[in-house]
């Protein structure tokens, strides 16, 4: 067993490649593997090249198997499931440590670099940021490099082999660009894609338990870009619109399945201008679609209305999405209200919260009219030492008492719960809105981008004869969330963080050029799809593009680009320059009217011609001497001359 | 599953005899086509073939189901990963053709070789361009050389060693040269039809009869076959000549290779007769014969040839040996 098992350095000049390109492949994959799968491949990896180095055996068939068996039972535990892109980039990158254990022939390589460009196609399912794509020519080149040790002679040098991986990567990138516009891009996937469900949502949730939260993550991360058409609307007017939600268990609100309904987007009696927008969504992995409040028009596939006035798409959102949108800032919803709807918006758990309700009733009876109670709670907010914090204290029982009477401290989900507590134990039919408020505007690329920390949950009352109304306590509290973002409201006091101190200020603007960058790349680069390329095609000149046309359009470059690299290597491989002073020679031989014979010198051949007497013996010596010296001495330039003119003389 | 055996066997069979048989037609077709080549042959693009390796092929799958998925998944990047790797895939099958196109092939001669031994035929492939060649390798059925890079100019000797079976004049009829430069995706190859041969000398027996007699000249039989006892003088060195009778300081004196002569080497001679030998076969014969040879050869003794329809004299030294072997190689049976 000791002959298959041992090694003997021969891969010793291409193992350290193919290792460097397993690791490139593998490192984008690193944040979200498991420690342990990363750990297991280093430790493989190093193992397998001191083995190599040290001419040791590699390990025996049952320590693999026991070592497979151990990481595919570690996957299958981890993930719960072998499918989709986590867990199959896990299992790769499994693969990759294991096959190196056994990996004894240089040939055997070749299945650890198809594998590392398995796990280079994988990260860039799982992300694609400006600098994937130079990442991912980095990666090929290492893993070319890789391919080109491994049938390397002794004779050719990593440095060549590089060079050379370069230069044939540099002969496909042309290719490749052609074939990336013109190949025609499909607007629906052939089959259904495994979902990632092993990277959490970020985002908003399906549900909101604000006395549940301690502290609210304020994640700078990009919830969406919009670029509008006309101008933008002002900072109050923001409300992106998302999911709403329409039950109270006590500490938890919740909403409804999305469901579609055409009554809900019939009702919407637009006022005032129309407000035309692209949203270009980042991936939520959730159904929700959100556009300003209130969405008439909406130019995403597969969308629809709900209910309660909420967009959503039949399938979840696991790409980026571009889609325009029409909304009217200024609308009345329908009028009626069926007395079960009525009851349902309304509904109160049985028990709980017995101060708020309490409250409730006495401040409508007070107020004499559900447009007064309302303004009469909002009035409260504002009036008494109710404060804006992103970081309020925890609520025990009944939350929304404690919050309203003891620690009056919170952020929009407190104050949005609170007042529809309040509204609904008057009777008030009530429902919350998740969604987005406000919004910074790149000047760069003239959108605006919608963060994460952007997030917001208001209200919507009915009030009879009008329908339902949006009404935001939270702006009651702290207008200025409302009026110039989260971003400044979660720095209480502070109040000032952007724009202050002139590094800030460049800070803020890099980070403006970055995030304008990335707009383009994500609508130009990632979004290149079927509308994209038919308005590109178009743009180049071509009429009514089809699938047909393009395909022979991508035919005819590819094999045009092909003859032009056929041509540069003619080129690389033509013949090389004569030396000057042996074409000379050869015009003198031609002039003497003799042949040289083989073996014959310069020297030996002068005599003959001027044996023949047919050329005079200076002439002779003349050529003879500056030859011998233009071509095998140390006459260089000058000697060449000589020879030039002494040819140049003769008849 | 896996021990179930393979329920139609003759397809399998019939598959390699046609897969035998169409290699033949594309062989006897290209070998029409391009005729017979001279000694010195440059590799014109058109008879350069080219084809996947079976690592091409995988590599074809992966990008076809790389595009696939890029597809479907509809990520603008896997698509820009996939579209470079089907790039490098076209520039690699050009590269490989190219490294092969305009090499200058030489047949630079065989050695003779006793039959068994493999025949070792030197061919210098020249790179007569300004980029290197890389992992040339040249073949013939059942053979390979070595693989080598040829630099910018460089010329190198490749050898391929032919195994040897029967005495005769052997020919290789067909030898290739080929390269898998640069990722082993493609394999791109060249025939060429120079007929180089070389001599292969009948294996010379394991066990022979004892030699006939030597013979002196004057009548008495010689003690020392080595004849040296007595030197003679110096005459001119003649092609065929011991290297160990040179006389080397005179060389070194007078710059002349001059060779010496011993009075006792004219006085022993053998001969050695093919039809003296009783009781073999023709080719069991010329074995003997053959090892008789090599001995006298090794021993520095004269000795003659005496063939059906030929002769030489006794003699000794290297052209002596070679045309006698020659003789023994090239002997066709005696059927006149």
């Amino acid at each position: 067993m000791a002959g298959p098992r041992g090694t003997d350095g021969s891969l010793l000049a291409s193992l350290p490649w193919t290792l460097a390109a397993l690791v490139v492949s593998l490192v984008p994959h690193v944040p979200f593997l498991p420690v342990w799968i990363t750990g297991a491949f280093l430790g493989c990896a190093a193992w397998r090249y001191l083995i190599e180095k040290r001419r040791r055996l590699l390990p025996s068939n049952g320590i693999r198997a026991g070592l497979a068996l151990v990481c595919f039972l570690g996957v299958l535990f981890t993930y719960s499931s072998i499918s989709g892109v986590g867990p199959g980039s896990a299992l790769l990158a499994v693969m990759a440590a294991l096959k190196l254990l056994e990996t004894r022939k240089r040939r055997d390589q070749f299945v650890l670099l198809f594998l590392s460009i398995f796990l280079l196609m994988s990260s860039l399912l799982r992300e694609q940021y400006l600098w994937s794509v130079p990442y991912m020519a980095a990666g090929v080149l290492v893993v070319m490099t890789a391919w080109l040790r491994m049938s390397a002679g002794e004779e050719q040098t990593a440095r060549r082999s590089f060079a050379t991986a370069g230069r044939l990567l540099m002969y496909a990138v042309p290719l490749a660009i052609a074939m990336w516009v013109f190949f025609p891009r499909l607007s629906a996937p052939f089959w259904a894609v495994p979902i990632d469900t092993s990277r959490a949502a970020s985002g908003l949730g399906d549900s909101m338990s604000p006395g549940d939260i301690s502290s609210l993550s304020l994640s700078g991360e990009v919830a969406f870009r919009v670029s509008f058409d006309g101008p933008v609307p002002a900072p109050g007017d923001r409300y992106w619109r998302g999911l709403v939600l329409t039950n109270f268990n006590g500490r938890t609100w919740s909403g409804p399945e999305p469901n579609i309904s055409r009554t809900a987007r019939g009702e919407i009696r637009p006022r005032g201008e129309a407000v035309r927008y692209e949203i270009t969504l980042e991936p939520t992995h959730r159904q929700w679609v959100f556009a300003l409040d209130m969405p008439t028009e909406w130019s995403l596939p597969r969308t629809f209305m709900g209910r309660q006035h909420q967009l959503a798409r039949t399938t979840p959102i696991e790409q980026r999405v571009a889609y325009e949108v029409t909304s009217y800032t200024a609308y009345r919803t329908g009028v009626d209200l069926s007395p079960m709807y009525r009851s349902w918006y309304s509904r109160l758990p049985d028990g709980g919260n017995p101060e708020s309700r309490e409250l409730a009733l006495s401040m409508r009876a007070a107020a004499g009219s559900d447009r007064a109670f309302v303004e009469a709670v909002i009035e409260m907010f504002n009036r008494d030492d109710f404060y804006y914090t992103l970081e309020p204290p925890p609520l025990g029982s009944d939350p929304v008492d404690r919050f309203l009477f003891d620690t009056r401290r919170g952020f929009c989900e407190h104050y949005a719960s609170a007042f529809s507590v309040l509204m609904r134990a008057a009777g008030i039919p009530t429902r919350i809105v998740l969604g987005y408020q406000g919004g910074e505007i790149n000047p760069l690329g003239g959108h605006l981008i919608v963060r994460q920390s952007d997030a917001h949950a208001w209200t919507e009352v009915w009030l009879d004869g009008t329908g339902w109304h949006r009404v935001d306590p939270t702006a009651a509290v702290a207008p200025e969330r409302i009026e110039s973002g989260a971003g400044d409201a979660a720095f209480e006091g502070i109040g000032e963080t952007w724009g202050f101190t002139a590094p800030s200020r460049w800070a803020h603007q890099a980070t403006m050029a970055w995030d304008a960058l990335n707009a383009g790349w994500n609508g130009w680069i990632l979004g290149y799809g079927p509308d994209t390329q038919n308005s590109f095609m178009q743009w180049l000149g071509m009429s009514d593009p089809t699938w047909r046309k393009m395909m022979l359009t991508l035919i005819v470059l590819v094999v045009g680009l092909v003859m032009l690299i056929g041509v540069v290597m003619t080129y690389r491989y033509r013949p090389p320059k004569k030396d000057e002073a042996a074409l000379l020679y050869g015009k003198f031989v031609g002039k003497t009217g003799l042949e040289p014979r083989i073996g014959e010198t310069a020297h030996a051949f002068g005599l003959r011609v001027c044996s023949t007497g047919a050329v005079p013996g200076t002439t002779v010596d003349a050529v003879t001497d500056a030859y011998l010296e233009a071509r095998y001495g140390t006459g260089g330039d000058a000697a060449r001359i000589r020879l030039r003119q002494a040819v140049a003389a003769m008849r | 599953m896996s021990s179930t055996p393979w329920p139609f066997p003759e397809i399998g069979s019939l598959a390699s005899s046609l897969k035998r048989r169409a290699g033949r037609r594309v062989r006897a077709w290209a070998r029409k086509r391009q005729g017979k080549d001279p000694a010195t042959a440059t590799l014109r693009s058109g008879r350069v073939y080219i084809l996947p390796t079976g690592i091409g092929v995988t590599f074809g799958i992966m990008t076809f189901a790389m595009l696939l998925g890029s597809m479907n998944y509809n990520n603008n990047l896997s698509f820009v990963l996939t579209f470079i790797l089907i790039g490098i895939g076209f520039v690699a099958m050009h590269q490989c053709q190219r490294n092969l196109v305009g090499l200058e092939l030489t047949f630079a001669g065989a050695d003779p070789v006793f039959a068994g031994r493999s025949l070792r035929f030197r061919i210098a492939v020249t790179n007569r361009s300004r980029s290197p060649r890389h992992g040339i390798r040249l073949y013939a059925p059942d053979t390979y050389s070595d693989i080598h890079d040829l630099q910018p100019g460089e010329s190198r000797v490749f050898v391929l060693p032919v195994a040897t079976g029967a005495r005769g004049r052997l020919t290789v009829p067909r030898f290739g040269v080929r390269t898998m430069f640069p990722f082993e995706l493609f394999r791109s190859w060249a025939w060429l039809h120079m007929d180089i041969a070389g001599l292969v000398f009948p294996a010379p027996a394991a066990e022979a009869p004892g030699p006939p007699p030597t013979t002196a000249a004057h009548g008495h039989r010689q003690h020392d076959a080595r004849g040296e006892e007595d030197f003679a003088g110096l005459r001119k060195y003649h092609e065929g000549d011991s290297p160990r009778h040179v006389a080397w300081k005179a060389y070194a004196r007078s710059g002349q290779i001059l060779s010496k002569q011993f009075a006792g080497a004219d006085t022993s001679s053998q001969w050695l007769d093919f039809d003296g030998i009783a009781g073999f076969d023709v080719e069991q014969r010329l074995s003997i014969l053959t090892r008789w040879i090599v001995d006298a050869d090794r021993r520095q003794e004269d000795y003659g040839l005496r063939m059906p329809g030929a002769e030489y004299e006794p003699a000794h030294g290297e052209a002596h040996r070679r045309r006698c072997l020659e003789t023994l190689a090239l002997f066709d049976g005696g059927a006149n």
